[in-house]
């Protein structure tokens, strides 16, 4: 039998992790917020059911959350990322292969039994995440990774499916398709949805059936695969080791906007600092960085700017992009404008084993030896005792800008400080 | 400022304590005849662990487990992929919060024990919904 590929995610993840480690929680409506307390990222079923909805900024939602009394979290990524771990290791040992697509969903394949139904394998994985972790899952079945994307669609869609469901298997798929609208489809983004609604191109079924020259005059290469691949023809294939990166991005809201140029300092460096932590994580290099800032989009008088620079050399040493880093800062700030957010781009990376030789190297080898080692050293210790055991100073003692998680849970898998407590 | 705490090892490759059983060190240059017996070591999370990604650890507060050898204090460790059987100690979902108490079948019916004479069992069908959360596997308790 052929091999099926399969797109599971967890249901509502972030509220449903805060379900899962407190049992105050459990029955209970629960949203998540987004970075800076801003808006509602994730919604518990319960919550949907008030009809509470996504995106929702908090400071206007707050009213109706209290009188339903719903209990309203911040983004406890300590807990999330620990929770998405043991999720897809769960998944991996009942998957042949696995891609971890994001934080919540990965893409599967499985091999068909003889009978082709894998409705068996679907149910018991879902118990398992229900049992061993307390996370509802969606399952979606099909050929290919886009059959696959709107299975796991139609499996959320009714309420009979249970969680699951097999385009490869259902009766009268053409049906189903048809109930997918074209702007849901994996791939297809506002302004192609509005060229294929022109054309009277209005769900899955019409976008696979249509013609195919049509659609290649129009998008190329990439659409005829998408189409390839709602036809049943897997043409994407699982990307099981993620492809290095090439770019690497912190970026925050502030808490209040920042008017002065000290604060914007201390801003960028503890942004420049958290990079190149991610850098060395990543075994690599930078050899340009650049910084922006801008106030909010939706006060009047709208400003951003952006400031870059090259690096001599690629590096990964916090010292070194500091001081790349600094004298951008006077170039992007104005006085007199409420920021609202900044950022530190790493650009150009390169792996951190090609130690590039340089004509114009400033230091000797040894020198580079010992640097790698103190930066070692560092992470090691931030790891050990916490982030910000060791700080820089150019970050500031105690920032008052930093970001707000007012609402925000304990680290109930990963800290012993906060792990749930059971009566006895 | 707020201090963040060190993580909780979790994973047996993140942290491996390990105590060799046999072998010892020998001159360089010769092969010992002890290394064919060196094992891996001790390895606690293992011990403990069967399964790391339903593992979750708990901090016990109350008395009513004592008998149980669980003290106020001690440190749980729960795997939640187990299925609850009579005899076993779970942590339970009960108004809300967690309860630790031992499964036990009393006349045909299931019942929370605790391992305390002062505290009664709670008889499942008279509590509303309880739901079994967890089975407590091993207890850590410092002397």
């Amino acid at each position: 039998m052929p091999q099926a590929t399969a797109l599971i995610d967890g249901n509502n993840f972030y509220a449903s992790c805060e379900q899962s480690l407190d049992p105050a929680l459990i029955g209970h409506p629960v949203v998540v917020l987004s970075n800076n307390d801003g808006c509602i990222v994730a919604r518990s079923a319960e919550a949907r059911a008030l009809g509470i909805r996504m995106g929702t900024p908090y400071f206007k939602a707050r009213r109706e959350l209290e009188r339903h009394n719903v209990v309203v979290r911040s983004s406890n990524y300590a807990l999330y990322a620990d929770m998405s771990q043991r999720m897809m290791s769960l998944l991996e040992a009942h998957c042949e292969e696995l891609e971890v697509y994001s934080i919540d969903e990965a893409f599967g394949r499985i091999r068909r039994p003889r009978n082709g139904d894998l409705q068996g394998w679907a149910r018991q994985l879902r118990a398992r995440a229900r049992q061993n972790l307390g996370l509802p899952i969606a399952i979606g079945l099909g050929a290919s990774k886009a059959q696959a994307k709107l299975a796991n669609r139609l499996a959320k869609q009714a309420p009979d499916h249970a969680g699951m469901f097999d385009l490869g298997q259902c009766d009268n798929p053409d049906r189903w398709l048809e109930t997918i609208a074209i702007e849901d489809v994996w791939g297809i983004g506002r302004q192609l949805a509005h060229w294929c609604r022109l054309r009277g191109i209005s769900n899955a079924r019409h976008l696979r059936d249509m013609p195919s020259g049509e659609l290649r005059a129009k998008c190329g290469v990439v659409g005829l695969r998408l189409q390839r691949e709602l036809r049943g023809h897997a043409c994407l294939p699982l990307e099981l080791a993620p492809a290095p990166k090439q770019e690497t991005c912190v970026s925050r809201s502030f808490s209040r906007p920042i008017t002065s140029q000290e604060e914007l300092h201390q801003a960028i460096a503890t942004y420049v600092v958290r990079a190149a932590e991610k850098l060395r994580k990543q075994r690599q290099r930078a050899a340009a960085l650049t910084i922006y800032t801008r106030t909010s989009p939706f006060a009047p008088g709208f400003y951003s700017q952006a400031a870059s620079t090259q690096l001599d050399l690629p590096s990964n040493d916090t010292a070194v992009l500091l001081q790349a880093a600094r004298p951008l800062v006077a170039r992007i700030f104005r006085p007199h404008r409420q920021l609202a957010k900044a950022g530190v781009l790493m650009q150009h990376l390169q792996s951190h084993d090609i130690l590039q030789t340089h004509l114009m190297v400033p230091m000797s080898e040894e020198q580079q030896q010992k640097r790698e080692c103190l930066m070692q050293t560092i992470d090691r210790i931030n790891r050990r005792y916490g982030r910000g055991t060791l700080q820089w100073a150019g970050c500031g003692l105690q920032p008052s800008w930093l970001m707000r998680r007012e609402q925000l849970s304990r680290a109930a898998t990963t800290r012993l400080q906060d792990l749930p407590v059971v009566k006895a | 400022m707020e201090l963040q705490h060190r993580p909780l090892p979790l994973q047996p490759k993140r942290s491996r304590l390990t105590l060799p059983l046999a072998g010892e060190r020998v001159a360089a240059g010769f092969p010992s005849p002890a290394d064919d017996y060196v094992d891996v070591g001790i390895d606690l999370n293992e011990q403990l662990i069967r399964n790391p990604t339903s593992t979750f650890f708990l901090h016990v507060s109350g008395e009513s487990m004592t008998d149980a050898g669980i003290h106020d204090g001690d440190l749980l460790v729960v795997d939640r992929s187990i299925d609850p059987r009579p005899g076993q100690v779970v942590v339970a979902v009960l108004d809300g919060a967690f309860t630790l108490k031992r499964l036990m079948r009393h006349r045909g019916r299931l019942r929370l024990e605790a391992a305390h004479p002062d505290y009664p069992p709670l008889e499942l069908h008279r509590c509303g919904e309880v739901q079994i959360w967890g089975v407590a596997i091993h207890v850590i308790h410092p002397l």
